[in-house]
């Protein structure tokens, strides 16, 4: 299972920014939030960015006290507060800023996907997060694909 | 402060000296006017006496938030701008939605107050609670859309926002709006004139700290149950598809879409610039203001024709009429392009576009001659020169500078007869919403404390008949007066319960069309739980309701202050006295009188003066006001 990212259904509202830090932090803090949208505003281009929760992970190779580790049940990567140091070296070596720290705290924060149930999808409105096995996932985006091209054979025949 | 949900500190800006002072916000002025346009109402009142002159230093410009903005509810992305209006010389607010309202927030500030007057353009920086006036003078002359992206890049950071002026505030147009976060726009009342004439450009704010919640439970309760009901509303879809738009067929439908400056209840081109055109043409792409699920701002795109190139969002109804029917104006196209051109110079698309068609009128009626135009012809439909228009009318130049200053001064200088073709009351034009198809929209545009307005006591109920909501809001008991739009009774009270529960909706920072008028999903209840839970304070639907009472009633006070009395309540000639026949076949005209006593009685306001009797305004706790008054007031 993975947080599907469909950007062009994105409208770049950022409920899922405001209930991923309600849930995780018990206020409403954007900054704070596992997942964040990319705005181009001018452009109308709204990307949103989560961890993706790779296979081989930098954040969990980095890690000088595994602190970090797969939770088996949801496949997501999770941090061990307990363990974590605060080094920020996960931080340093996510290619895509999938972890962040937490000054306050003085511990990595990442998208744990809610324990397999994640509030960010619950409450986006256009679909444009979506939780799916990624075997689906795949077939979306082989459907989404294929519709271009439906409409180009439909083109040219005419 | 010991209210969550709130910041609790607000920047006192004087521009005169370029002192900024970081000041908390008192309990007992969140405990009495919760927020944003409460705040601002009660700041004017202390601040702003009626000798001051809206452009001159004295004058303030509030831009505060709400308890709710920047939090977890549907919508909480609004904000407002408070000010004495230049256009109206009178009490003044204006709202947008977008981004600013909860980045201030994030950003540790509830409000700021701008006094006096810079020595030279500069703009306010805000981060995270500290603040400083930067150097603007390389951004004057900019449009709206420069300014915002020079901003983003001097302070290399794309994720600012930003509310700017632009050349019509400069050069103190009287409805010059405030353009913030890509489009969105503090429309009404001339906000822009106001920080022209203090030399303000702009507002860059950014913020990176949390909102903090009373009781996180309880609060998540009422927002996730809000976000689903306004996801699960009956009208949702259509509201989501189309936004503001999708209302031209329906108003053209029942009489109701003013054309060829009121002359007229509809169009017979309508179908060309409605929602469905717009759509199949133009769109591009759903864009939602903050927390919204609606999404109903859109982003359009012309491709080819004269207009090629030409991109707009936050593109309402309002334009649609303004720039459409208002003018005979069937091109759309040619809209998208005016609406562009109102947000790039910073006009409100309302009152420039009825300027426009006041102007086509009196051309047509021989009142104003062809050399006042210089060159342009303003025939009914020629939208190039409207275009134009709009451009002399942001730079003042010939009869752009007669336009600048609403319809009501104009046709003052004007004389001739000319009074009776501006479409105004209390100095502010009318808006694409015609009082005698729908009757309690007449009574709106008198009783609004801002001048012409719909968006005040915002009658949806009963505008093309809501039996539905009618019921469920007010009871069976008024149906089925209360949804039909051609009735008069019952209305006194639907645009009172209207204006108050709006001035709550307004203070709290949440949209009054995504989810509480327009699409009526949430009502005093769901504000009340929410507000109790974001804040802490004690707080049931009822004690929100003498809240969004005491607001109106101070703003009436206000306006009090200044003149304003029970002659002032009238609407124009022409929707008193010439029949609109594509409302009814037999021709109806707004019946005023009709609903007027039964607002001032429920007001608890003298039927005569038209202001707040001394019993009614101890009741809210406004003794102040009943001295300032003094012998004004009946008992």
């Amino acid at each position: 299972m993975r947080i599907q990212l469909n950007p062009e259904k994105c409208t770049g509202c950022q409920i899922c920014e405001a209930f991923c830090s309600f849930k995780k932090e018990r206020a409403v803090w954007p900054a704070r939030s596992r997942i964040s949208v990319l705005k181009w505003e001018k452009e109308g281009v709204f990307i949103p960015f989560v961890c993706q929760q790779c296979e081989r992970a930098a954040c969990y190779e980095v890690c000088p006290v595994g602190a970090i580790a797969r939770n088996e049940e949801t496949g997501a990567m999770e941090v061990d507060e307990s363990r974590c140091l605060g080094c920020k070296m996960c931080v340093t070596a996510c290619p895509f800023g999938g972890v962040a720290y937490d000054p306050d705290r003085g511990r990595a924060i990442k998208c744990d996907l809610c324990g397999g149930q994640p509030e960010c999808v619950k409450m986006c409105p256009t679909g444009a997060l979506s939780f799916e096995r990624e075997e689906k996932n795949a077939l979306a985006r082989k459907r989404q694909g294929a519709e271009r091209l439906a409409k180009y054979i439909d083109a040219i025949g005419r | 402060m010991r209210y969550q949900g709130y910041t609790g500190k607000y920047l006192e800006v004087d521009l005169t000296t370029g002192r900024i002072e970081t000041r908390p916000v008192e309990d007992k002025l969140a405990e009495t006017y919760l927020g944003a346009n409460g705040f601002g109402t009660r700041l004017l009142w202390e601040r702003v006496g009626p000798e001051v002159d809206p452009l001159s230093p004295e004058n303030i410009i509030v831009f505060a938030t709400g308890p709710l903005n920047g939090t977890l509810m549907p919508n909480s992305g609004r904000m407002e701008v408070i000010t004495k209006s230049p256009l109206t010389g009178i009490y003044g607010d204006s709202n947008a939605g977008g981004f600013l309202g909860p980045e201030l927030k994030f950003a540790g500030v509830d409000f700021v107050v701008f006094s006096g007057r810079a020595a030279a353009p500069v703009y306010l920086r805000i981060e995270d609670g500290r603040a400083e006036l930067r150097d603007a003078r390389h951004l004057w002359g900019k449009d709206t859309f420069e300014t915002e992206e020079l901003i983003q890049k001097e302070l290399r950071d794309p994720g600012i926002k930003v509310a700017c002026i632009g050349p019509a505030g400069e050069n103190l147009v009287r409805y010059a709006c405030i353009q913030a976060t890509m489009s969105r726009s503090f429309g009404r009342v001339g906000g822009g004139a106001v920080m022209g004439s203090k030399n303000l450009k702009a507002l860059a704010v950014r913020g990176f700290g949390p909102v903090r919640i009373a009781d996180p439970e309880k609060f998540y309760e009422v927002a996730t149950r809000s976000h689903f009901g306004i996801r699960g509303n009956d009208i949702y879809p259509a509201v989501s598809r189309y936004g503001t738009p999708g209302i031209v067929s329906i108003m053209n439908g029942i009489g109701r879409f003013p054309t060829k400056n009121f002359q007229l209840g509809g169009y017979d081109q309508a179908d060309k610039i409605n929602a469905e055109a717009l759509r199949e043409q133009y769109f591009v792409k759903d864009v939602a203001c903050y927390g919204c699920p609606v999404a109903c701002d859109k982003i359009y795109r012309v491709d080819e024709g004269p207009y090629a190139g030409t991109e707009v969002r936050s593109f309402e109804y309002e334009t649609l009429g303004g720039y459409g029917a208002s003018i005979l104006n069937p091109r759309l196209d040619s809209i998208i392009k005016a609406g562009d051109l109102c947000d790039r110079l910073g006009l409100d698309v309302i009152s420039v576009s009825r300027a426009i068609s006041f102007a086509m009128e009196l051309y047509d009626r021989g009142i104003l001659k062809k050399e006042a135009f210089d060159g342009l012809n303003p025939v009914w439909g020629n939208i190039e020169d409207a275009l134009e228009l709009t451009r002399r009318i942001a730079y003042k130049q010939g009869i752009g500078a007669l336009l600048s200053q609403g319809v009501r001064r104009a046709a003052a200088e004007i004389g001739h007869g000319a009074d009776h073709y501006a479409m105004e009351v209390k100095g502010q034009e009318i808006a694409s919403q015609d009082g005698r198809a729908q009757q309690s929209m007449g009574l709106a545009h008198v009783t609004s404390s801002r001048g012409a307005d719909h968006l005040k006591g915002f009658p949806t109920i009963d505008e093309t008949g809501y039996p539905t909501e009618a019921r469920r809001r007010y009871g069976e008991q008024y149906l089925p007066d209360m949804a039909d739009p051609r009735s008069t009774k019952f209305k006194g009270f639907l645009i009172k319960d209207g204006e108050d529960y709006a001035a709550v909706v307004d203070a709290v920072g949440t949209c009054k069309s995504g989810g509480n008028f327009v699409l009526a999903q949430l009502y005093w209840d769901d504000v009340a739980g929410a507000v109790r839970y974001a804040t802490g304070m004690e707080l049931d639907a009822d004690g929100l309701k003498v809240i969004g009472e005491r607001i109106v009633n101070l703003q009436r006070a206000y306006n009090a202050l200044h003149g304003i009395s029970r002659k002032d309540d009238r609407l124009p000639k022409r929707l008193l006295t010439e029949p609109n026949y594509q409302s009814t076949k037999e021709g109806s005209v707004c019946r005023l009188e009709e609903m007027l006593p039964e607002y001032y009685n429920l007001r608890g306001w003298d039927a005569e003066n038209g202001l707040p009797t001394v019993a009614r305004l101890r009741q809210l706790a406004l003794d102040d006001v009943v001295e300032r008054l003094g012998p004004k007031l009946k008992p």
